[in-house]
């Protein structure tokens, strides 16, 4: 599966990009060991999963057009 | 004015369920607020009325002063975000309206980033919406500021 992976706030700092594409990617607990091995800092970043707009908690299956995003702790306001 | 909210409202019967925009470039200015009070006159039942005004603070920290905060947000889903918390809101407190507009992109030190409005008949109800509604979006949605420097060096905002 290939997916899209948005990325947000102090992620960007890491990453050096707001939008990644990864492939292979079956479910989200892929997807965070794959973005772990190429950007090894993010271990040190708390971040949350957000598929189709809704943050995830437990490993989920990625099947079809899904919005995948990366959202470290909220600063608004 | 290139604020987008007047559009906004007058579209709302057509699509009550679709999220209203919170977002605008830049700081909110004081007329955008005054101009907002103003439109409120001709709603005869309001009794009161709650205002917020999130205002960007030169912090001293370790890095240096703030001199400004560019943020950014995941729009789709903050918008719907504020949606759900507009509903809770209205559902929870007798309120004859809210509105809610947050920066994106830079707005320096003494400039409004943040404007939460709630009315209703009586005061009770709009103050404590107004402060349930501050305090949830601060902490649900996915808005991000980055704080620059006097020096241009950057941070990330930690909310409290």
């Amino acid at each position: 599966m290939q997916v899209q992976v948005m990325i947000f706030g102090q992620l960007t700092d890491i990453t050096g990009k707001s939008e990644l594409m990864l492939y292979d990617i079956p479910d989200t607990d892929t997807l965070i060991r794959t973005l772990l091995s190429i950007y090894p800092a993010l271990s040190d970043t708390k971040f949350a999963i957000a598929l189709n707009k809704k943050v995830i908690r437990e490993n989920t299956l990625l099947e079809g057009d899904n919005n995948i995003a990366l959202l470290p702790p909220f600063s608004g306001g | 004015m290139d604020l987008q909210v007047g559009k906004n409202s007058k579209n709302t019967k057509m699509s009550e369920r679709k999220p209203k925009n919170i977002f605008s470039k830049g700081p909110i200015p004081a007329s955008f607020i005054a101009e907002s009070i103003q439109k409120h006159s001709s709603q005869k039942a309001i009794g009161g009325h709650s205002i917020f005004l999130g205002q960007v603070r030169a912090d001293q920290t370790e890095n240096g002063i703030v001199k400004a905060i560019d943020y950014t947000a995941y729009e789709d889903m903050a918008l719907e975000k504020m949606h759900l918390i507009r509903e809770d809101i209205f559902a929870k407190y007798p309120l004859t309206c809210m509105h809610v507009h947050h920066s994106l992109g830079e707005v320096a030190a003494g400039e409004i980033c943040l404007f939460v409005f709630t009315s209703s008949a009586h005061r009770k109800a709009a103050m404590d919406a107004c402060e349930e509604t501050v305090e949830r979006l601060k902490a649900e949605l996915p808005v991000w500021g980055r704080e620059i420097m006097e020096d241009d060096s950057h941070q990330w905002k930690v909310n409290q």
